[in-house]
């Protein structure tokens, strides 16, 4: 049984080179706290280049409660590698653990352990991974699995949900592979508790947490969920071309889709991809295709293309940073303009975020009905962050329900004269899929009249553009209003933040109520069209509006900023990291006063200058 | 000579190494400085371990200097890192997590550690020793079931003990063994003076006996004596005094005997290597004899000199100033083990 002094949690880092297993060390973790009821977060970074090459991290955050963020600082880093280890050592909180191999084949030269740099206030655990690896294994493969075992043993977690972590992880190896790496673990186990000396704080008592759920949880990626999402939506053509951090969901759909009758086309580029996608699109199977920052680029005159047809299409963007092929395994926030306004001519579309895991499969689900019936693409904004986290789910069908339903509005056969973009109060036209008997009519790029047929009048130009802006904003008007959360009444802070970084906003808007501060935030999902009622209401009560966002400068916050008609404090920055609850509190606690004040403090913050170069508490004016 | 190519290592954490290390700083401000210590703790009072094993006060009471002590001196603190070996002719450390530490200078001050005769050696397991905090922690951590100590020996380390356990409610049995209370050596008035003032507390004092065994049974001791009686209880402490903890030094080329052996100016056998403290047995060149010292006072003095002349100076260790030391109101002369036979 837990006692009340047990921990809720710990935030662990696995760092060895690409290649040494850290990855799957990360995920046997995930599985058995997950087993044992913990809530997960876990976020891997490692090098864009294949493995045996550059540095590689998991990195699982397990608490008693929701996770919303991989956490500030770390509680324990296992040590794969030495060399890659000793900067990590720099994210260590006070009492932390580390986990080293201190039997390693070679002497280190000096600064070159990361057993040197464990300073007061941390705790060195020495332990012979490859030696007790060899001993289970007759190889050193498996230290990685040697570590776990020593870190549950240590901090004394349950031993049975890591060997059905391991089982369950190799399940598809061989017996001996599968018992050499339980038994690896079992020697890890078996030597913290018998021969470590025991210094920290972290005991968990052996016990697993009660944490109430709806449905029974599973670990999933952000990736991994919105595929799912395209499955459950009932997709049956997916065409993609393979780009960090999006491949996955190209993985995920080319093993399942086919099993569920539908097809997938690995293209030859991200043009071939969506235009695949609009095809079929077109002809009235749900479609989708993925991608990033670069391949959205290459796809945007198809998107504009969808958009003039009025064709249902999902679009998963997964941002890394950028420009141009930028940093394939870093994230950011910066796709914003390129998803919402990026295209020749007046093109709107929605755009949809999702703030977490369970999200991606909802609002990707939602993103194949909210194309139906407004007969739009729709791209749904992810980013290498969430892509790549891994959180324990559950109640995934429930979930989605709370983003509305939305109807598609066919055209029956028999009409005559049919109208394809019949010019109606909502902008939505009944629409009949291509050989439909009696509903023949012309689909083109180029502006057409309400049969379809292309025409260059001015003011049917304007009807017709009107027409399309029309659906936008019955989307807004239908799609449920993001609700304030926190404080009520008047506001010391209001808080805007979207997608991946709103956990993180969370965080930080507990963490500044704790100490005092009225604060509340508004997130949406549906980012564009902008949903202006609830922003202009949480301005209306901020002493000061904060958009918090993961790009250089703020992109949202210059919508933002457009619809409250003030001024907000952008803490916006780019990284190689997410950024942290931590990092923003401090960022909105340094600017209680109001933007544009002569005598505001910045919202600058030492390391977010550092990153950003220009700062990230700029204001910017309107 | 100095200067930033310069890296003086002192291995040991404690108030010699640590004058050391402040020392070869103020006087060599570009040089790498560093200290090497098996112990996790920074520079800590360890006459406090007592009151931290009973209660009387947290480990925040503890340490000497905050952290920024160090830092802002630049002088780092390796802690929890054993020293394995060391190579005098690379001048390299091997330490036991198998990195390799280079240094141009070195000083040891590696104090000393629990003695415990060899007729107990079979029964060292189940004896409790207090040189260090991770012992205090141990031995706090199951404080509150404690209810019967037997202290065995009689250094000046147990007589304190046992008046902290006295203080704290527990019952004390007190044996007094001739082979103890090094480093001081009470004579006879003085043992007695002693063992009245334990009694008068309430501690139950046996003379004339010797622990012959201790064997465990569940989680208390029980200690067979040569007198043929056994005293079951919850800790057996063996409080024999201490020795120079110098076992990483065998071996290495440096001469040694019961401490390293270090000529008047705190040089040892090996050019570039110096020791001071409770380790350092100190030649006498008037008295053609090597002497030793213990206590705070002269460590940090003997500290001071080696550093001193790691600088470059020709500082002569003097006799130890504090060679009387005050135990329980009783005082005693030291001699440490120096006349060990």
């Amino acid at each position: 049984m837990r006692s009340d002094a047990a921990p809720t949690g710990m935030v662990v880092r696995i760092c060895g080179a690409a290649g040494d297993g850290n990855i799957a060390a990360g995920q046997v973790l995930n599985r058995a706290v997950t087993r044992m009821g913990f809530r997960v977060m876990n976020f891997d970074s490692y090098p864009a280049e294949i493995r045996g090459f550059g540095k590689s991290v998991a990195h699982t955050r397990f608490e008693v409660e929701r996770v919303w963020t991989p956490g500030d600082g770390c509680d324990c880093l296992v040590a794969l590698d030495d060399a890659h280890s000793i900067s990590e050592t720099a994210r260590l909180r006070d009492g932390a653990i580390v986990i080293y191999d201190d039997r390693p084949p070679d002497w280190h030269e000096e600064d070159r352990s990361v057993a040197g740099f464990v300073v007061p206030g941390m705790h060195g655990y020495g332990v012979p991974l490859r030696d007790l690896s060899t001993l289970a294994t007759k190889g050193t493969k498996a230290r990685n699995l040697v570590a776990m075992g020593a870190l549950a043993g240590l901090v004394r977690l349950p031993a049975d949900p890591f060997r059905e972590a391991i089982r369950g992880q190799f399940g598809s190896k061989s017996e001996e592979i599968r018992e050499g790496n339980v038994r690896a673990f079992d020697l890890g186990w078996r030597h913290a508790t018998e021969r470590l000396k025991k210094r920290d704080r972290f005991d968990f008592g052996l016990a697993a947490p009660v944490v109430e759920r709806v449905g029974k949880a599973e670990i999933l990626s952000g990736n991994e969920a919105a595929a799912r999402g395209c499955l459950d939506a009932g997709l049956l053509m997916y065409a993609g071309y393979p780009i960090t951090p999006a491949t996955k969901i190209l993985e995920v759909l080319a093993k399942k889709l086919p099993k569920a009758g539908g097809v997938v086309v690995q293209t030859e580029d991200e043009i071939s991809a969506i235009a695949h996608a609009v095809g079929a699109g077109w002809a009235g199977t749900r479609a989708a295709t993925a991608t990033s920052g670069p391949g959205l680029s290459l796809m945007v005159e198809m998107l504009n293309l969808a958009v003039m047809a009025e064709v249902p299409v999902v679009v998963i963007d997964s941002q890394r940073g950028g420009p141009s092929t930028g940093l394939p395994t870093r994230t950011e926030q910066s796709d914003f303009r390129l998803a919402a306004h990026g295209a020749s001519g007046d093109s709107p579309r929605p755009v949809l975020a999702p703030a977490d895991v369970a999200e991606c499969h909802a609002l990707t689900f939602k993103a194949f009905e909210v194309a139906d019936a407004f007969q739009t693409p729709v791209l749904v904004l992810l980013d290498f962050f969430l892509s790549n986290r891994i959180e324990d789910v559950s109640g995934l069908a429930e979930a989605a329900a709370r983003f509305g339903t939305y109807a598609e509005k066919r055209a029956t056969a028999g009409e005559g004269g049919y109208r394809r973009y019949a010019l109606t109060d909502d902008g939505v036209s009944p629409r009949a899929v291509p050989g439909t008997e009696g509903l023949f009519h012309p689909a083109t790029g180029l502006e057409h009249d309400e049969r379809g047929f292309p025409s260059y009048d001015g003011p049917n130009h304007v009807r017709m553009s009107d027409k399309r802006h029309r659906k936008m904003a019955a989307l807004a008007a239908r799609w449920p209003e993001p609700e304030a959360v926190g404080a009520e009444g008047p506001l010391d802070l209001g808080v805007v933040s979207w997608g991946s970084t709103i956990g993180a906003a969370t965080e930080a808007m507990r963490a500044l109520a704790a100490r005092g501060l009225a604060v509340a935030g508004v997130f949406p999902r549906l980012i564009w069209p902008v949903q202006e009622r609830p922003l202009r209401a949480l301005s209306e009560r901020s002493r000061v509006l904060a958009v918090v966002e993961m790009n250089h400068g703020g992109q949202y916050a210059d919508e933002v900023e457009r619809v409250v008609g003030r001024r907000v404090l952008r803490v916006a920055r780019i990284g190689a990291d997410p950024i942290g609850a931590a990092e923003i509190a401090e960022a909105l606690v340094g600017a209680r006063k109001e933007p544009g004040d002569s005598t505001a403090e910045t919202a600058e913050t030492a390391e977010t200058a550092e990153r950003n170069g220009t700062g990230g508490g700029q204001e910017h004016g309107t | 000579m100095g200067g930033a190519g310069e890296h003086y290592v002192i291995i040991g954490n404690g108030v010699a190494g640590n004058r050391a290390a402040e020392v070869l700083r103020d006087g060599d401000p570009e040089a790498r400085v560093t200290i090497v210590s098996d112990e996790s703790q920074p520079f800590y009072y360890r006459h406090l371990l007592r009151d931290l094993v009973t209660g009387a006060v947290g480990e925040d009471r503890l340490g000497v200097r905050p952290l920024s002590w160090w830092s802002d001196r630049r002088i780092r603190l390796r802690l929890g890192q054993r020293v394995q070996r060391i190579d005098f002719g690379a001048k390299t450390i091997y330490l036991a997590h198998r990195e390799k530490l280079g240094y141009t200078r070195l000083v040891v001050c590696a104090g000393s550690k629990p003695r415990v005769p060899e007729t107990l050696w079979a029964s060292r397991a189940h004896l409790t020793v207090m040189k260090t905090i991770e012992d205090a922690r141990a031995l706090r951590d199951r404080f509150g079931d404690v209810r019967h100590v037997l202290i065995a020996g009689g250094d000046m380390v147990s007589v304190r003990t046992a008046a902290a356990f006295l203080l704290a409610g527990r019952k004390v049995t007190f044996l007094v063994d001739r082979d103890a209370f090094w480093p001081i050596e009470p004579g006879p008035e003085q043992r007695a003076e002693l063992a009245a003032a334990l009694r008068s507390r309430g501690a139950e004092v046996i003379e004339d006996d010797a622990v012959v065994a201790v064997e465990p049974v569940g989680d208390a001791r029980v200690v067979a004596l040569k007198s043929g009686r056994t005293v079951r209880c919850d800790v057996a402490g063996a409080f024999f005094g201490l020795v120079p903890d110098i076992d990483f030094l065998a071996g290495s080329g440096l001469d040694l005997e019961r401490g390293v052996l270090v000529d008047e100016h705190l040089r040892t056998s090996v050019e570039g290597v110096w020791a001071a403290g409770d380790c350092a047995q100190v030649y006498n060149p008037d008295l053609r004899n090597w002497w030793v010292s213990v206590g705070w006072g002269n460590a940090e003095r003997l500290g001071e000199v080696a550093a001193r002349n790691v600088l470059g100076d020709a500082v002569r260790a003097t006799g130890p100033a504090e060679s009387v030391l005050r135990c329980d109101g009783v005082v005693v002369a030291t001699r440490w083990w120096v006349d060990l036979p």
